[in-house]
């Protein structure tokens, strides 16, 4: 019952943050409403016993990445003057509305059609840091490593790209 | 749930809540005394309430009312007042919420039942530590962003760029350890380091991970914004940078912030490399079976103690020139007859166990109380070497701070690592 009202709590500050996030003017707004859509996604992920998830969700989206884009946000220091004007923002959000109408009943439909039934706690340690890791390095060990060498590509381009500029100069 | 269940809740949520507000107290004190003791002066011993004088602790109830009386001011020129007064307390919560994981006695058993003894009894340990570090940053950065000054701006940059770079060499200090204890639970970490290295050695972490501590020493000093590493709010260039704007409680919220966290990271550095709540060479169990004895020792230890505690205060506590009827050899008398009845009643509660059944549920309370106890006195002791570190070195430049995290922490991590795998591999 706790659990149901968490849900439902969560889901609707995700959902509020998400809308935010697209409407608040000044980008200051917009990143703290991020903040809280990627918390409230963290709690949504510990209710479903992703413990691992849950802390990564936080360290990693809501603290690491999140920080950055405010530092940036504030390094900039974007003023009122500062943003674009968008007059037909309005149209924009009707047509909007609009064209994803007929998305949403489709969703509707799918969640109505969806069979009831009773949910159970994952018993076993599901999702626990030491669970998800076996599992990542025993069977899932060498797609785990080609993602981390294709992370670290981006990470070596981007600081190549970054360099360049500066030779060019 | 039972009463008892109801009641442990209770206790421990008020223990990961209350103990850290309780250490701001203890902090700015030891503070205070401590920049005196270095810098060989006596420092705040004048406030008092009809001659009492605590030590100088009653210059903290004289500061907290100066705070809370003054003017709050939020300038005009702020545009954005919600992050403005939001900023304090997300630097104030994050800290604090920041030591419910850390455990501050091993496992309670009562009737059967277990009771892991922290705030949130949840197992992803040191994940939840990182976690609310990085959003202590958000604090600075909407702290130095919405003050629209640029004395704030900078100095937030500072801090934020500062945080997030030296939270790096934080995690790979950390992973190297993980390597070591292979858990991520605080408590399964405290429980190793209660076990003998070659029989003789408490496996302390500080004993295992050497220069992993080290690093992460230096990291914490960072992630908490003290000197060396202070530069955010480096007076003789940027004012007081990100807290420039903020005045009254609003400002005392920052400063209960900071003091917050370097309980926090005491605390967890206590956990991760010293130990935490282990008495060396008496783990848990010794301890539990042991109890009767350890209680009659601490019986007769204790009005020991306390007779050249007692002395020390009667030589400290005088006046530096002859004075009739001197009022602070009056006020040492009260202290001694106080810290005395403490010890009567100490005494009495040791004397009930000896009487209780062994091994029986008074034991395991006992237990409990002399780890929270051998806990908050190795975590006063980090707080004393914070403090000593602040008055004892200067602040970096800016450069310097920089290099130090990027060019020698990080590079040192990493070869942690690889050494620490190497070994633990060739053990294993």
């Amino acid at each position: 019952m706790f659990a149901d009202w968490l849900f439902t709590g969560f889901s609707i500050l995700s959902v509020l943050g998400a809308i935010g996030l697209v409407t608040f003017r000044h980008p200051m707004n917009g990143a703290m409403s991020l903040v809280i859509t990627l918390i409230s996604l963290a709690g949504l992920y510990a209710l479903l016993s992703a413990k691992l998830i849950f802390a990564i969700q936080l360290i990693v989206y809501a603290g690491a990445i999140m920080s950055l884009i405010l530092f940036i946000i504030m390094f900039l220091n974007v003023q009122t003057d500062d943003l674009p004007e968008e007059k037909d923002r309005f149209l924009y959000l009707i047509g909007g509305g609009v064209v994803l109408a007929p998305v949403f009943f489709f969703l509707k439909k799918i969640v109505q059609s969806l069979p009831a039934s009773e949910t159970t706690i994952v018993g076993n340690g599901f999702g626990g840091v030491k669970e998800v890791g076996l599992l990542l390095f025993k069977d899932w060990l060498l797609p785990f490593e080609i993602v981390s060498i294709l992370l670290l590509v981006a990470l070596i381009g981007a600081v190549v790209l970054a360099g360049k500029r500066r030779v060019s100069k | 749930m039972s009463l008892l269940d109801i009641i442990l809740v209770a206790v421990r949520v008020a223990f990961a809540a209350f103990i850290p507000l309780c250490f701001i107290a203890v902090c700015v004190w030891m503070e205070r005394r401590g920049a005196g003791f270095f810098q060989d002066r006596a420092g705040p011993n004048r406030a008092n309430i009809f001659g009492f004088r605590a030590a100088g602790l009653v210059q903290n109830l004289a500061d907290g009312a100066k705070l809370f009386f003054k003017e709050d001011v939020i300038s005009d020129h702020i545009k954005h007042k919600f992050y403005f007064v939001l900023a304090p307390l997300i630097v104030f919560f994050a800290a604090l919420v920041s030591f419910a994981v850390v455990p501050f006695a091993d496992t309670l058993v009562l009737n059967g039942k277990s009771y892991i003894m922290q705030g949130i009894p949840i197992d992803i340990g040191i994940l939840w530590f990182l976690a609310l570090a990085g959003f202590g940053v958000y604090g600075i950065i909407l702290a130095g962003w919405s003050s629209r000054n640029k004395y704030g701006l900078l100095g937030g940059v500072r801090s934020a760029a500062q945080v997030i770079s030296y939270e790096i060499p934080m995690g790979l200090a950390i992973v190297s350890l993980l390597v070591v204890y292979g858990t991520v639970n605080l408590n399964e970490m405290a429980q190793f380091q209660g076990k003998l290295l070659f029989g003789f050695i408490p496996m302390w972490g500080i004993i295992l991970q050497p220069l992993g501590f080290m690093i992460f020493l230096i990291a914490a000093f960072a992630e908490t914004n003290r000197t060396p590493f202070d530069l955010a709010e480096g007076e003789s260039e940027i004012v007081a940078g990100f807290h420039v704007e903020y005045s009254a409680m609003k400002f005392a919220i920052f400063f209960m912030g900071e003091y917050i966290a370097m309980f926090a990271s005491s605390a967890i550095i206590v956990t991760l490399y010293f130990g935490g709540y282990q008495i060396p060479f008496l783990a848990t169990d010794t301890l539990i079976s042991y109890a009767k004895p350890i209680a009659f020792l601490l019986m007769l230890g204790l009005p020991a103690g306390m007779y050249f505690f007692a002395g020390w205060i009667r030589r400290n506590n005088v006046s530096h020139y002859p004075r009739e009827n001197d009022p602070r050899v009056y006020e040492a008398n009260i202290y001694i007859k106080c810290f005395w009845g403490l010890v009567i009643v100490l005494e009495l509660f040791l004397f009930a166990l000896l009487l209780c059944q062994s091994e029986g549920s008074a034991a395991h309370i006992f237990v409990v109380l002399l780890q929270v106890s051998t806990f908050l006195l190795k975590v006063t002791m980090m707080i004393f070497v914070y403090i000593w570190v602040r008055w004892t070195l200067p602040r970096f430049r800016y450069d310097q701070l920089q290099k130090l995290g990027w060019q020698v922490l990080l590079p040192l991590a990493l070869l942690n690592i690889f050494i620490t795998g190497a070994i633990v591999v060739a053990l294993s």
